[in-house]
């Protein structure tokens, strides 16, 4: 058994190279001379960090800048949608449903549907809600996104969260219950508060998969910045397309700076991520 | 509590999801059928499916999302698979590491993982050709010739979902009791009998959700396409989910975008269908326990 130890160990972190190693190319991307970046055979180990990738801004095609301080208005724009969204879908949707499945309804359609819900891809029904938001002429606006987002945030939410509530001891629902609260008190004030590590989990990781998303960004907000609102990854999406020959330093900045906030949330919350995205398929 | 007040507090608990269910379910599966079956001028019309049957875009896009998925899942799932065993089985004190280094693809943006797989398939300038041409291959062009293009897409798509997959199966490892593993050793099972009569049974829920979610995920896909080849070169890379984004928002053929939408629905539709029929997924999802009491 031990003498296997060196190997596995070499091996393991073969593989988290092969895993860390894209995150790392585009950090030192960002950080290089133009002239290293543009070089053969390539630069790992910079001679020079630099970080005017980061600030500089030269603007081309009127709002889409060189360098990653051009997506600070998408930042903004991105965390208001992923916040709204992901705490609506959670508190007013999912949670209650989730409760409501696991304790009162116990309907094993509505689970199979909510289930079917999570597993849509976006392309289905990207002309249906296109056609949605343009009649409550919402396009190009937070709202428009935000509704559209609850589409895929509430159901998976709701899914997850029916893990959680399962794990809730009946007895400490009915000793509440004995102590005079209502039905709804007790999903309330008892219930909701047992399952917090759920409600984490599923707020963390709907606002990374809004954080991220891209098809509905495209469809619902497609007019150029400052007219409409839009996310980052639309933002990068529109700098990739132009850039994808030239500013790479600027790009990867851009890149860096989009995928921070989820990768941080991720590394902090782990643990919960973890049990959130295994819910069911550990219970057996 | 009575049975009807049961079914009110019930009822009045699940009435935001009920109108979920309508207004992003009912309603929008109700707009494409409307869309599908009229032409622009709102009359009824089989046409949109007709069209389907000797649209030879779509047959391409068809081919290349069996490709693409084959490819996607056949690689996430042996790779995730084999790392969650690999870490299982190692016990020392860098295991967190290992782990979290795994874990962090899952966590970054897809249209940033397009941008990185930019940087790193570049045939001048990135890092892959690079390593590579110490084995003697010279530069290839990986997203823009017709026979890498596909291969480059499931290559960036394994290093972003292979992490899904390790996650639920090494969750699953951690599931199974030490004693059966014991009793193996008793028994004087080798490792491999222990794995595959022990270990193998045992994480059977894990696999096959593992199996389903990451199946569900590569049918989704739509992000590495549009960042990293845009369909191309030619048609090479037009997967199913892209091409109905085409038609509809940059033809605007919004009748014919819902048809293909439809045909869409009805694939995934039968996949789950086919995954619910034949493997007790259900059970491992924890929804055959509504059913209880």
């Amino acid at each position: 058994m031990k003498k296997f130890s060196i190997a596995v160990i070499m091996l393991l972190t073969l593989i988290s190279l092969v895993y860390l190693f894209p995150l790392y190319w585009t950090l030192v991307t960002a950080l290089k001379t133009s002239g290293e970046i543009f070089s053969r055979p390539p630069v790992f180990f910079p001679s020079q960090i630099i970080f005017s990738n980061f600030y500089i801004s030269l603007n081309i095609f009127g709002a889409v800048s060189q360098t990653a301080i051009g997506s600070v208005p998408w930042l903004i724009d991105s965390t208001i949608i992923a916040v709204l969204a992901t705490l609506v879908s959670t508190f007013l949707i999912a949670a209650p449903a989730a409760y409501s499945l696991v304790r009162y309804l116990r309907s094993v359609w509505l689970g199979r549907l909510i289930l079917f819900m999570t597993m849509i891809p976006g392309a289905v029904f990207i002309v249906p809600f296109f056609l949605m938001v343009a009649k409550m002429n919402l396009l190009n606006t937070w709202w428009g996104l935000i509704i559209v987002y609850i589409s895929f945030t509430a159901p998976f939410a709701t899914w997850l969260l029916m893990g959680f509530f399962n794990d809730v001891p009946k007895s400490v629902e009915e000793a509440a219950q004995i102590d005079g609260l209502s039905p709804y008190q007790i999903f309330y004030k008892v219930s909701l508060r047992l399952v917090r590590p759920g409600i984490i989990a599923a707020i963390i990781l709907n606002f990374i998969l809004c954080w991220n998303e891209l098809l509905y960004a495209l469809v619902i907000t497609y007019s150029p910045f400052p007219s409409g609102s839009q996310t980052v990854p639309l933002f990068l999406t529109s700098f990739i397309i132009i850039e994808k020959n030239f500013a790479w330093g600027g790009l990867a900045a851009a890149g860096i700076f989009t995928m921070l906030p989820t990768l941080i949330l991720g590394i902090y919350a782990q643990r919960y991520l973890v049990r959130g995205l295994t819910m069911g398929s550990v219970k057996g | 509590m009575r049975r009807g007040q049961q079914l009110k507090v019930g009822l009045v608990l699940a009435l935001p999801i009920i109108i979920y269910f309508f207004c992003f379910f009912v309603y929008p599966l109700f707009t494409l059928f409307q869309g599908a079956f009229t032409n622009g001028a709102n009359v009824f019309t089989l046409d949109n499916f007709r069209s389907m049957l000797t649209d030879s875009i779509l047959k391409i896009a068809l081919v290349n999302t069996a490709y693409y998925f084959l490819g996607s899942v056949v690689v996430e799932f042996s790779v995730g698979f084999g790392i969650a065993v690999l870490l299982y089985n190692y016990t020392g004190r860098l295991k967190p590491i290992f782990r979290t280094a795994i874990f962090l693809p899952l966590m970054a943006s897809p249209v940033v993982i397009g941008l990185m797989w930019l940087l790193i398939l570049n045939t001048n300038y990135g890092p892959l050709d690079y390593f590579l041409s110490f084995f003697g291959v010279p530069p290839l062009d990986w997203l823009g010739s017709q026979a890498l293009a596909m291969p480059s897409l499931i290559m960036a798509n394994g290093w972003e979902y292979s992490p899904f997959v390790f996650l639920i199966i090494y969750a699953g490892l951690q599931t199974v009791p030490q004693q059966l593993y014991e009793a193996a050793s008793v028994d004087g099972l080798t490792r491999l009998q222990t794995f595959r009569f022990i270990t193998l049974p045992s994480i059977r829920p894990s696999i096959v959700v593992a199996f389903l979610l990451n199946a569900i995920g590569v049918l989704k896909g739509f992000d590495l396409v549009y960042v990293l080849t845009n369909g191309g070169p030619g048609y090479a890379t037009y997967i199913l989910s892209f091409y109905t984004y085409v038609v509809g928002f940059s033809f605007f053929e919004t009748h014919y975008a819902s048809a293909l939408a439809l045909l869409f629905l009805v694939i995934i539709g039968a996949f789950v269908f086919v995954m619910l029929k034949f493997t007790a997924v259900e059970e491992y999802l924890g929804l055959k326990r509504l059913k209880e009491e």
